[in-house]
C-alpha cells in the first residue's frame, strides 16, 4: 500500500480542491477522476491480491492470551503447559532447538506432541467405536468410525474451534494433517489435564455430533449387498430368498424404472427400484439390510 | 445421497407407459381424461414446471363415436394464410382423411395453450387400429379404464344366444317382421 500513498494524497488534495470549486460554480465531476480511479483500479489488480498471512503476524497477536481463550471458548479447563505442549509441532520445536544453538543461547526445554499424538488417536477411535457399537452393528460401527476419525473429518473439525491459528508449525497454510495431529494431541492433553471421561465428553461434543443430519447408510455403503444380505440372513436362519420382478415401466425405453421385491416365506424382507433389474435387486438388499438393522438395539436388550 | 435415495428419486419420476382403447368414445370426454394422464395431473408431485407427464397408447381412434350429429355438424377450420386459404372442414370428412386427427386435435384442445403443450402431445401415441409397433407395447405397464364399457352388437351374437335371450312377448305366428 505503500506505493499508492503519494497518489492517494494527491488525489485527496486534488478532490478537496474539486470539492470547494463545486460550491462556487461548476456541478460536474472533474475530467480526471474516472481516468485516475481507473488507473489506480489497474495497478491494484496487476499487483494482485495480498498474500494470506499467519494470523500470528498481525501486531496485536497475543499467543498466550489466544491460548488461555482455547481452552474457555470451548468449556474445558486445560493445563496451560500441557496445552501448550500439545500445540508445538515436532519439526517445529526440532528448528528452534537448532536456531537457540546457532545464537548460543542456553537452550529452552521445548516439548513437542509427538507423544500425545498416539495416545489421543487411540482415546478417540476407541471412544467413537464403544458409542457406535451400542446402536449400530459392528461392520457399520467400523465404517462409521473410520469416517469420523478421518484425518480430513478431524482436520475440519480442529480448524473450526480454532486450531489453525494457534498450531506452532514451520509450515504455512497449515497441512491437514499436521491439523488432525494436533486435534488429536489436544483430546491427549485434555485427558491429561483433567481425566478420562472429560476427554471422552469433549469427543461427544465435537467429533460424534458430526453425524448430525447425517445418514449412516450413506456413509457405509457394501460392495455386494444382495451377497452380503444372504451372508446376514444366513446367520438369521432365514435360508431361501426369492427376487421377484413386481413392477416395470417403459421398460423399453432409457427411463426404464423396474421395482424388484425380495420375499422369504411369502414376506417381504425389502423392496427397491433401478434403472435395471440387477441395480433394482441390489436396492431391494439394502432396504432389506436396513429393515434388519432397524431394530438393533432392542434386540441387544432382548438378549 | 445414498443408492437407495437415488433409486427412490429415480422411481418417483419414472414414466409410465398407458394404453387406451378409443373404440365407441367420445373423443372429447376422453381427452380430458388423457390429459391428466399426459400432464402427470394425477401425480401427487404434479407442478407445472414439473417434467412428470406420462405416455399414452390410444389404440382404435377409427373407432370413436361423436355425440349426436356432431360428425356433421363439427367443423374444422384452417387457414393457410393466403387470401382466400380458409377451409372448413367436416368431422366426418377429416375422419375419412386421417381417423387419428379428431382425436388428437380433442386432446390439443383440452389442454392450455402454453409452451409445454408441444411437448406434452409428444407423448401421445395415436394409433387408428389395434397394430401397435411392439416395441412400444412393451413399455406399457397400465390400462386406462374406457369411459363407457363397449357394447358389443347384435349381430356379434350368435344365432343361437339371440334366440335364448329372454324376451318379453312373442310376434303371433302371422305376423311379417320388416
Amino acid at each position: 500500500m505503500s506505493l499508492f500513498k503519494p497518489t492517494f494524497s494527491v488525489l485527496r488534495r486534488c478532490v478537496a480542491l474539486n470539492v470547494s470549486i463545486r460550491t462556487s460554480e461548476s456541478r460536474s465531476i472533474k475530467r480526471w477522476v474516472a481516468p485516475t480511479l481507473k488507473e489506480l483500479y489497474r495497478r491494484r489488480e496487476k499487483v494482485g491480491p495480498e498474500p494470506e498471512k499467519p494470523r500470528s503476524s498481525y501486531l496485536e497477536w497475543n499467543y498466550e492470551a489466544e491460548v488461555f481463550a482455547f481452552g474457555k471458548r470451548l468449556g474445558e479447563e486445560f493445563d496451560r503447559d500441557i496445552l501448550k505442549k500439545a500445540l508445538i509441532q515436532k519439526e517445529y520445536a526440532n528448528i528452534q532447538e537448532i536456531k537457540a544453538k546457532e545464537t548460543g543461547q542456553n537452550l529452552p526445554t521445548i516439548t513437542d506432541n509427538y507423544e500425545l499424538i498416539p495416545e489421543g488417536d487411540g482415546i478417540i477411535s476407541s471412544y467413537v467405536m464403544t458409542e457406535l457399537s451400542k446402536k449400530y452393528p459392528e461392520d457399520i460401527a467400523k465404517a462409521v468410525t473410520n469416517y469420523l476419525t478421518s484425518e480430513e473429518m478431524l482436520s475440519y473439525i480442529a480448524s473450526h474451534i480454532g486450531l489453525k491459528d494457534l498450531i506452532l508449525t514451520n509450515e504455512f497454510p497449515v497441512a491437514n494433517s499436521t491439523l488432525c495431529n494436533t486435534f488429536k494431541a489436544v483430546v491427549a492433553a485434555l485427558k491429561q489435564s483433567q481425566n478420562l471421561a472429560q476427554a471422552e465428553k469433549f469427543i461427544h461434543d465435537f467429533v460424534l455430533s458430526q453425524l448430525n443430519g447425517k445418514n449412516v447408510y450413506e456413509i457405509w455403503d457394501p460392495k455386494e449387498p444382495y451377497k452380503y444380505l444372504t451372508r446376514l440372513l444366513h446367520q438369521r436362519g432365514i435360508k431361501e430368498i426369492e427376487p421377484r420382478l413386481c413392477n416395470q415401466s417403459a421398460s423399453n425405453t432409457v427411463l426404464a424404472c423396474f421395482q424388484v421385491g425380495l420375499y422369504s416365506n411369502r414376506e417381504l424382507l425389502g423392496i427397491g427400484w433401478g434403472e435395471s433389474v440387477h441395480i433394482a435387486k441390489d436396492t431391494a438388499a439394502l432396504d432389506a439390510i436396513q429393515r434388519v438393522y432397524k431394530n438393533y438395539t432392542t434386540q441387544l436388550e432382548n438378549k | 445421497m445414498s443408492a437407495l435415495k437415488r433409486v427412490q428419486q429415480w422411481a418417483t419420476f419414472a414414466r409410465v407407459w398407458h394404453i387406451y382403447d378409443a373404440s365407441w368414445q367420445n373423443p372429447f370426454k376422453s381427452a380430458e381424461l388423457l390429459k391428466k394422464y399426459l400432464m402427470g395431473l394425477h401425480k401427487p408431485i404434479y407442478h407445472p414446471m414439473n417434467d412428470c407427464g406420462d405416455h399414452v397408447i390410444v389404440i382404435n381412434s377409427g373407432d370413436i363415436a361423436l355425440p349426436g350429429d356432431e360428425w356433421k355438424r363439427r367443423v374444422y377450420f384452417h387457414h393457410t394464410g393466403y387470401p382466400g386459404g380458409a377451409t372448413w372442414t367436416l368431422a366426418w370428412e377429416l375422419h375419412s382423411k386421417d381417423p387419428t386427427m379428431v382425436l388428437r386435435k380433442a386432446v390439443y384442445n383440452s389442454m392450455d395453450g402454453n409452451l409445454q403443450r408441444r411437448y406434452t402431445m409428444e407423448r401421445l401415441h395415436l394409433f387408428p387400429d389395434a397394430n401397435v409397433p411392439t416395441n412400444l407395447l412393451k413399455n406399457v405397464s397400465n390400462q386406462i379404464q374406457q369411459l363407457k364399457a363397449k357394447p358389443k352388437r347384435l349381430d356379434h351374437y350368435s344365432e343361437n344366444q339371440v334366440k335364448q335371450f329372454p324376451k318379453i312377448f312373442d310376434y303371433p305366428k302371422d305376423y311379417i317382421l320388416k
